[in-house]
């Protein structure tokens, strides 16, 4: 067991790594991904370990760099391109959604398309509306896309191995904020995969089933440290990829616990959590529910610049911290 | 695999180069004219969009391409594909929604692609295309490949920011490239006088650092020229060039279309255009071909047309049952 | 003629299925009264005397002290001079017809009993003096259990004990039972009998109704009336309107939920007594009602029926009219000054233009 504490970003750049060396046909494109090493300095030395050609710089210019990734990817290539913000994917939009998602289906199956696609998004850096969005129900509604959100380090790893190894076009969601801090768990040495598509239950509980994306999830993790001090225990499941989604986890822990609380980021209209709600309303455990299912998301607004603000634009903790205990207290 | 492996060379170089580039061109027109009569009779779902009058530029382009070249193609996209060397029946399949056609039903006539003749698809996205036909040379370059991609689109292409992002990528990376412009005069209704401020397309090369071409894209000799001119430099590594043919096409934008935007002297004018004589007329001065000869070529693109339909029609139906399983490519244990 | 009247162990509550038969007033040969006590059964909610239906002498006692005898099997047989018709809806098939004698079953609680002659019968081509075992109608319109919002779990839970999620206190926000708040609810068995004996008998009112073409009428009135003057009133309208009777007298029966099932007291002629007599009986045999004893002797002769869904806080419901009754008021709230007031009536007895002018006049009269 390996006790090596990584943060995200050197987890995604040693998973990246792994890959280069495994595979001569995987390679990184993206803006700034060279000698710059990423503008979050995820890619960091790789352009000096791999050289120019496998860490390919790029000019300013989303809609053609995914492009060309489509299309090398349809050569025998496997691309990871960098998009520098997730919210400059809706520059890239028709490469991402119209071609690299449909091109395996609409061709019948002739061609398919294995290509990362990785981009940061979240808030909490100031850098407000269009630098902050999380756009997973972008993606995840766009059938032919598989969607990953890792919550930590090592699963980042794991994932974006298995990412790359996947035929199809993967996009790969890393939350900014998480880029800097160590996870919990240490990240493993080698090369082994986490299969897209397997939810994680990151810690059990029987009074109540939070099921939370991304950086939600460390929030809800510190809330049920907390709350089983005092006695409550919660079920904490991190779904890890949303497209495919893996819900069978959620419907035994909620058939346990028979309450639901679902939490992310992103706006709560429409957002991507709606999917477990309505899967679970679907589902034969609905029946198990003592209470209402609550959701916990983002205001539906721009992500504002002022830090007060954008604090009270998403779920904190202590937002989590009250939710869980309402629903564990009122409901019996 | 398909039955007509691509010839390459000078269309006027030999009897046989000759009689390829006229069978292609014939064969063009047979299809479209076969895809237009099937849609009359109501048997062909959704919309068209035909090339006829266009049949020389990819004629001539993919003479000039060995079958491991790559196209990428655009909503216009039947002679392509048929240039390129698809198999008619599974193309007329395809369209007929069939399930032995190229997409087994799932892409119908913009979505054509043959993995075996390097055609990466049609597109039904205006420019969506080029940035992939980049991407496919970047690979050939990374993989030392050798290959040359080929991305055809109309003249209405060369607006969309896809076209810019992608000419300026292939040429800074100096990708083995070709950026063909059918230039058709008209994006949907909107000419190119409306369009463009420009009145050389091919000046737009400059812009990037490329070469800029215009031929005379009904003339099947001067296209395969140009394009030899390319695909050598590609393939010397020196990079992508544009090329320009000017052509037209003679039926409306798709189905829906009432040509309000044109004139019927304009569209006669274009007619007398006709690549397939001026082609016929060449060869047989040149005595490549005769014109028994000639009209043997004619006669047996027909035929390979009918029999193509024959086939297609009797084809099972494409079945409802797969479509799931086929959004993704099943992961490999 | 006279016809042997088999007294039965009456049904007094939905749920009830059988019943002890504690002691008998009455010997073989005793000349009865209607209204004489006959003989005393406990049921595990009730206990309750039995009164003789009609005048007669008894025949025979069939029963002993102590016996546990089904619903609707005899106690005693009496015989009678007075032709007896009578409706079950719960043990109808347990009623026993003795010949050449029409069956009666003394005393559902569930509903409306007897009539004289009702009109179906009079028009009947052949209309012999005998009594049918008659099939029923719904009794109580049920409030169905959405209208108690409960969580999914408590719901799951509720069905399969079968425990009425309206008898469940709610504890939960916005007044939702909870889980725990149905884990903890005594299960009532006589809630579940009386659910199944409804479903039953809705069952069987709808086979009943099918085919009476009725209509309803809708108006909104003050709220400034209480049960005595509303029955009043609209016994005093009826009364107006004999032509439209199907009975001689005028019987307004209230309909009143308890536990052990929907009681429907019958207050005969209510017109004739001053209103604060009326409201002095009313409020006692409401009280009576809600702990499932109703006298025996209010519990036939209804010709129009009244539904106060107020205390549901329900504003209208559909509403049922009860075999050879033309006419049933449904009373729904509206707001705090104002009520609903429906009237349903049977178009084979009265036209639109009738249903019309009875609920007007019963308005103006409020």
């Amino acid at each position: 067991m390996s006790d090596r504490m990584l943060t995200m970003a050197e987890a995604v750049r040693e998973a990246m790594s792994i890959a280069f060396d495994e595979r001569p046909e995987v390679f990184l494109l993206g803006e700034d991904v060279g000698i710059y090493g990423g503008a979050f300095g995820v890619s960091g030395d790789m352009y000096h370990r791999y050289g120019s050609e496998r860490v390919l710089d790029t000019p300013i210019a989303e809609l053609g760099i995914v492009g060309a990734a489509v299309g090398a990817a349809l050569s025998g290539m496997r691309p990871i391109v960098e998009i520098q913000f997730s919210d400059f994917t809706a520059q890239a939009m028709d490469q991402i959604a119209n071609q690299a998602a449909k091109i395996h289906f609409m061709l019948g199956g002739a061609l398919h398309v294995p290509m990362v696609l990785r981009t940061p998004q979240g808030s909490g850096t100031g850098a407000a509306a269009q630098h902050s969005q999380n756009l997973e129900p972008w993606f995840a509604s766009v059938p032919g896309l598989k969607v990953v959100v890792p919550s930590n380090p090592a699963d980042a790893k794991g994932l974006l191995l298995a990412s790359i190894d996947d035929p199809n076009p993967v996009i790969f969601l890393e939350h900014k904020l998480l880029y800097k801090i160590p996870g919990r768990d240490p990240v493993p040495e080698g090369s082994e995969r986490i299969p897209l598509g397997v939810a994680k239950v990151v810690r059990e509980g029987k009074d109540l089933t939070i099921v939370a994306t991304g950086i939600m999830v460390n929030k809800s993790y510190e809330v049920c440290e907390k709350l089983a001090a005092e006695g409550i225990s919660v079920t904490l499941i991190d779904p890890r990829t949303i497209s495919p989604l893996d819900m069978q986890p959620v419907y035994e822990s909620v058939e346990k616990t028979g309450r639901l609380m679902v939490v992310q980021e992103g706006p709560a209209h429409a957002g991507f959590i709606n999917e477990v709600i309505a899967q679970m309303a679907g589902s034969s455990s609905f029946g198990s529910l003592i209470a209402p299912i609550k959701r916990l998301a983002g205001m539906n607004i721009p992500i504002p610049y002022a830090p007060q603000l954008e604090k009270a634009a998403v779920p904190q903790i202590e937002d989590i911290e009250a939710a869980a205990r309402e629903i564990v207290k009122n409901w019996r | 695999m398909s039955a007509n492996p691509l010839l390459m060379g000078h269309p006027l170089a030999s009897t046989e180069n000759a009689r390829h580039a006229l069978l292609y061109m014939c064969r063009i027109r047979k299809f479209e004219e076969a895809v237009e009569d099937l849609f009359g009779r109501g048997m062909m779902h959704g919309t068209m969009h035909l090339s006829i009058g266009q049949e020389a530029s990819p004629t001539g382009m993919c003479m000039a391409l060995t079958i491991q070249d790559q196209i990428t193609s655009t909503h216009r996209g039947h002679g392509h594909c048929i240039a390129k060397g698809a198999d008619l029946t599974r193309m007329i399949a395809e369209l007929l929604g069939k399930e032995i056609g190229y997409c087994g039903g799932r892409g119908g006539s913009m979505h054509i692609a043959d993995v075996d003749t390097g055609n990466l698809g049609a597109n039904g996205v205006v420019g969506g295309g080029i940035p992939i036909a980049a991407g496919a040379a970047l690979a050939s370059k990374m993989m030392k490949k050798g290959t040359v991609a080929v991305s055809f689109f109309g003249d209405g292409a060369m607006n969309e920011g896809a076209f810019h992002e992608a000419a300026n990528l292939a040429a800074i990376w100096n990708l083995p490239m070709i950026l063909f412009c059918e230039n058709n005069k008209y994006g949907m209704s909107s000419s190119t006088e409306k369009a463009f401020a420009i009145d050389n397309l091919a000046d737009r090369g400059k812009g990037y650092g490329i070469p800029g071409i215009n031929v005379n894209g009904n003339d099947v000799v001067e296209v395969y020229e140009a394009a030899q001119i390319a695909v050598d430099r590609a393939k010397k590594g020196d990079g992508p060039t544009l090329i320009i043919a000017e052509t037209y096409r003679w039926k409306g934008h798709s189905r829906s279309d009432k040509n309000l935007y044109r004139t019927k002297e304009e569209i006669e004018e274009w007619r007398l255009l006709d690549p397939i004589p001026k082609f016929i007329a060449r060869a047989i001065k040149e005595k490549k071909l005769t014109q028994e000869q000639c009209d043997a070529i004619q006669q047996e693109a027909t035929d390979a047309i009918v029999a193509a339909v024959n086939e297609a029609v009797k084809a099972k139906a494409a079945d409802p049952a797969g479509l799931l399983d086929a959004v993704f490519k099943k992961v490999s244990a | 003629m006279s016809f042997k009247y088999p007294v039965v162990m009456p049904k007094m509550s939905m749920t009830m299925e059988t019943g002890e038969l504690l002691l008998f007033h009455v010997k073989v040969g005793d000349q009865v009264k209607s209204g004489d006590v006959l003989f005393e059964v406990m049921t595990d909610k009730i206990d309750m005397e039995v009164e003789a239906p009609a005048d007669g002498v008894i025949e025979s006692l069939v029963g002993n002290p102590g016996d546990v005898i089904e619903i609707g099997k005899p106690v005693l047989i009496m015989l009678t001079e007075t032709e007896v018709m009578a409706f079950d809806f719960g043990g109808d098939s347990a009623a026993p017809v003795a010949e050449p004698v029409a069956p009666v079953v003394a005393a559902p609680v569930v509903v409306e009993p007897v009539v004289t002659a009702p009109v179906v019968q009079q028009v009947a081509p052949t209309p012999p003096p005998v009594a049918q075992p008659v099939a029923p109608v719904a009794a109580a319109p049920i409030i169905v259990n959405t209208s108690v919002k409960a969580v999914p779990k408590a719901r799951v839970e509720a069905a399969n004990r079968g425990i009425d999620l309206r008898t469940v206190h709610p504890t939960g926000p916005d007044r939702t039972i909870t889980f725990s708040d149905v884990n903890s609810a005594q299960v009532d068995p006589a809630v579940l009998k009386r659910q199944a004996a409804n479903k039953a008998l809705i069952a069987k009112g709808i086979e009943m109704t099918r085919g009476i073409a009725q209509a309803s009428f809708n108006r909104r009135a003050n709220a400034n009336f209480d049960h005595a003057q509303l029955i009043s009133a609209w016994a005093k309208v009826l009364r107006g309107r004999p032509d439209l009777a199907v009975h001689q007298h005028v019987g307004v029966s209230l309909i009143i939920e308890s536990k052990y099932g929907s009681a429907l007291p019958v207050f005969r002629d209510p017109d004739l007594v001053s209103v604060d007599q009326l409201r002095t009986l009313v409020a006692s045999t409401t009280e009576a009602a809600k702990n499932g004893k109703v006298p025996i002797a209010m519990l036939s002769g209804g010709t129009t029926t009244i539904f106060d869904l107020t205390t549901y806080s329900m504003s209208s419901a559909t509403p049922l009219l009860f075999p050879n009754q033309v006419t049933s008021l449904t009373i729904g709230y509206d707001s705090e000054s104002t009520k609903n007031i429906s009237l349903t009536i049977d178009l084979n007895f009265c036209d639109f233009y009738d249903g019309a002018l009875l609920l007007d006049a019963l308005i103006a009269s409020l």
